[in-house]
């Protein structure tokens, strides 16, 4: 296991994305101390900024700690091993991810797991905006993997979607799933507005109180919802088709007992 | 002696007006015709501002101090070449030219680049990224559209000409002007104003309470009825572009989205389990959706109500998939009510040097573009620079005091005509001339087509143009680099227009080719 530790807080973010279990594996310390990375724009290397200390331990590979707030594309397109962030993280984290697993103590910055296509994100505090979503104007989302969130996540969650899951713990932002193609979110507490917009496919099921937007129809209640092969949910909850406007058939599964204002679709059943 | 100048355009708004007649009398604008109120505070007044700044600034114990021009441009340089990272900020209203030495600035500086739009229309263009845009020149819509649609902005008082020059108040060739029908409606209201007080005044009866949805004009099924041009306003309240509409829809803040996305449903013949949307009766779209569907070239403008709302750029997207739909049952266009000259010039120039419109970051060597990641406020919010040049901006009237207080813990450059709010807390403190005044350069049009402003009049001495002062401080900073063994840019600088007394190159004659012995028996 390699640890890495911050040797001081940065003012000016920080590109690292030489800093994946791939990238570390058969190098030495000087070798992975050489390898480049960029503070604003001056080229310096991984040495200058981090503390780097070898254990015999086999998992997780890397080990990161200190504040790195400002630290960006930590874990960018690696396929195996594990990653370890002790605090908060940057922008970036685990982009274009293709497996293994990235594990965050604290809160994530925007665009974790963008693009990503297998492995597993565990994030313990809150996740920011854009998660799992694609690069701006590209609707290549999440392909597939978990991403499991223990606090809030920021707006924008899961923009063109097209499979894998992702699970959150607190509240979202507006526009989860917009434009989501197929795979599941499941969010146990509320939503902001907007949620599903333009979605074609795929699942989200809220737990907590919702906005509908006028272009959902509703289609049934239905006692209860599967997430994944582990887990499903109680409820009863009300099905949402849509979204109509793009001709969409995502289905949105909304907790009845928590959302007494829209008890007026039932005449429509 | 007095001069008139013919055909001058004017450097305020994106409707870049060109008709101007300005006239001169010893090198000063004295009277301007044509324009409007706006143009006219700026042009015959605004430009001679006492607060104008003729020496270039610098602060020396807490105080700006007048220095030469060579010292504020190595200062400048300085602070631009030891910073990590550098955001370079504004560029909305100075023209192209200076624009593209500004891109070579930030490239040899490895900074952050962002202009004015990612606080005004950026939303529009990431918007435009990610779905396309179906657009027209003005002159298209002013020739051809019968139903025009301005949605959450009010051009009466930011784009004051728009409607005449452009919509529904002037004549084109195929649809005729709405001018005198409004001056009818206009007395008509005016007399039944008068006819109100004054059997209010008889009966002194209690006004009656405004419905929180107010609607004004014919009810919406009468537009199709209605001859000649259309024009339906949108919006959270009641505007003056408002009451001079033949239609008016007040929606709940923050419901934009949702309104188009109904809209959009009744466009696409889909069925809508609500009885209203934002405010709105489902039946009443469905009358605006009918008016929609029903015209021969309609045209949908958009302001910043709708760009810096709840949802942003997510409520552009839905309206240009608005117009896409209508498209597959009639024309319709849709299009951005772009506020400073030359914002849209900065997204086109940056686009054409880069690749990207706004929100740029060189700091890897080549240039990455992430609005939300690299925009000013966004950046400046994380304090994640070091080092800010402000030029033909003032974020320190329009900033939040959080951006702000980050923005002063680093040095600060600032390169503006007058000593606007961001001048006054400059480190560095150039004076700038007056683009479209007092030099000539190329700027865009909200509509993306590029216009020549004039020189009218000789700037004060001493006072460098936008793209003569950047060329400066870059060949300083490249100097810098020299020295110290870094590798710099190769391209040569040479400004347009450099020697600022003489006529732009634009406007001479070219040169007529020599005739050889071939071409000339050709000719015979």
């Amino acid at each position: 296991m390699i640890t890495l530790t911050a040797l001081r807080s940065f003012s000016v973010p920080v590109q690292a994305p030489c800093i994946t279990p791939e990238n570390f594996a058969g190098k030495s310390i000087t070798e992975i101390k050489a390898l480049p990375v960029t503070e604003g724009n001056c080229n310096v290397t991984l040495g200058d900024l981090f503390k780097l200390e070898q254990t015999p331990e086999e998992t997780p590979n890397i080990t990161l700690n200190g504040d790195l707030g400002k630290v960006k594309r930590v874990g960018q397109a690696m396929k195996s091993g594990e990653i370890v962030i002790n605090g908060n993280i940057g922008m970036h984290t685990g982009e274009k991810m293709a497996g293994g697993k990235i594990v965050i103590t604290g809160n994530a910055g925007g665009w974790t797991g963008s693009e990503m296509k297998k492995g597993t994100i565990e994030i313990h505090g809150d996740g920011g905006d854009y998660l799992a979503s694609p690069y701006r104007g590209n609707d290549l989302g999440m392909k597939g993997g978990l991403i499991t969130v223990d606090g809030n996540v920021g707006s924008d969650v899961g923009c063109h979607l097209k499979g894998g899951i992702i699970k959150i713990k607190g509240s979202a932002g507006r526009f989860l799933g917009y434009h989501m193609n197929d795979g599941v979110i499941y969010v146990e507490k509320d939503c902001d507005v907007r949620t599903g917009a333009c979605m074609v496919g795929g699942k989200i099921v809220v737990g907590g109180t919702l906005e509908i937007l006028p272009s959902f129809t509703i289609d049934s209640i239905k006692p209860k919802v599967k997430v994944d092969n582990i887990t499903s949910v109680t409820g009863p909850f009300y099905v949402f088709l849509g979204d109509l406007s793009e001709h969409g058939t995502g289905k949105l599964f909304v907790n009845k007992s928590a959302n007494s204002a829209l008890k007026f679709y039932e005449k429509y059943l | 002696m007095s001069k008139i100048i013919n055909n001058v355009v004017c450097p305020i708004c994106g409707c870049l007006c060109d008709d101007l007649e300005v006239t001169v009398e010893n090198n000063e604008i004295v009277k301007m015709k044509n324009g409007c109120a706006v143009c006219d505070a700026k042009m015959v007044h605004g430009y001679k501002s006492e607060e104008r700044i003729l020496k270039p600034l610098i602060r020396k114990d807490g105080k700006l101090i007048p220095v030469s021009m060579d010292e504020a441009i190595k200062k400048a340089a300085q602070i631009l070449a030891d910073a990590k990272y550098p955001l370079l900020f504004g560029w909305s209203s100075t023209v192209g030219e200076a624009q593209r030495i500004g891109v070579e600035l930030a490239e040899e500086l490895g900074s952050a680049l962002d202009n004015c739009c990612s606080v005004c229309h950026g939303p529009s263009v990431m918007a435009t990224q990610e779905i396309g845009i179906p657009a027209a020149t003005l002159g298209q819509t002013r020739h051809r559209a019968d139903l025009i649609v301005y949605w959450a902005c009010n051009p009466w008082a930011s784009h004051p000409r728009h409607v005449e020059r452009y919509t529904a108040f002037t004549s084109g060739r195929f649809e005729s002007s709405e001018w005198k029908n409004y001056m009818q409606r206009l007395k008509a209201a005016s007399g039944r104003k008068k006819m109100e007080m004054a059997s209010k005044r008889i009966a002194r009866v209690e006004p009656p309470i405004k419905p929180k949805v107010c609607f004004t004009g014919p009810p919406p099924q009468m537009l199709e009825q209605k001859p000649g041009r259309k024009m339906i306003v949108v919006d959270v309240r009641k505007t003056m572009t408002a009451e001079i509409a033949d239609y008016f829809l007040q929606i709940e803040p923050n419901r934009d989205y949702e309104v188009i996305e109904a809209l959009r449903c009744l466009v696409t013949d889909q069925e809508i389990d609500v009885d209203k949307v934002g405010g709105i009766p489902i039946d009443t779209l469905r009358d605006v959706a009918d008016a929609m569907m029903n015209c021969e070239f309609g045209v949908i403008y958009f302001g910043l109500g709708m760009t810096q709302s709840l949802g942003r750029f997510r409520n552009i997207e839905i309206a240009i998939a608005l117009a896409r739909d209508l498209n597959r049952k009639t024309k319709f266009v849709i299009s951005p009510m772009r506020g400073h000259f030359n914002v849209t010039g900065a997204n086109n120039v940056f686009a054409w040097q880069t690749g990207y419109p706004f929100a740029i970051d060189f700091s890897q060597g080549y240039p990455q573009f992430n609005p939300g990641e690299n925009t000013a406020v966004d950046l400046l919010k994380r304090g994640d620079n070091d080092a800010t040049l402000i030029i033909a901006a003032d974020p320190g009237a329009h900033f939040p005091s959080v951006i702000m207080q980050n923005m002063m813990k680093h040095p600060l450059i600032t390169i503006n005509p007058d000593m606007n709010a961001i001048s006054r807390l400059g480190d560095v403190v150039f004076p700038a001339q007056w683009c479209g005044i007092e030099y000539a350069g190329t700027a865009y049009r909200m509509d993306t087509v590029p216009i020549t402003l004039k020189k009218v009049v000789e700037a004060p001495p001493g006072v460098l143009t936008d793209e003569e002062l950047l060329s400066r401080i870059l060949k300083e900073v490249r100097a810098i680099k020299i020295k110290r063994g870094e590798p710099v840019g190769q391209t040569e600088i040479t400004p347009t227009h450099p020697d600022t007394t003489k006529p732009s190159p634009t406007h001479k004659t070219p040169a007529k080719p020599k005739q050889t012995k071939k071409t000339k028996e050709r000719l015979k």
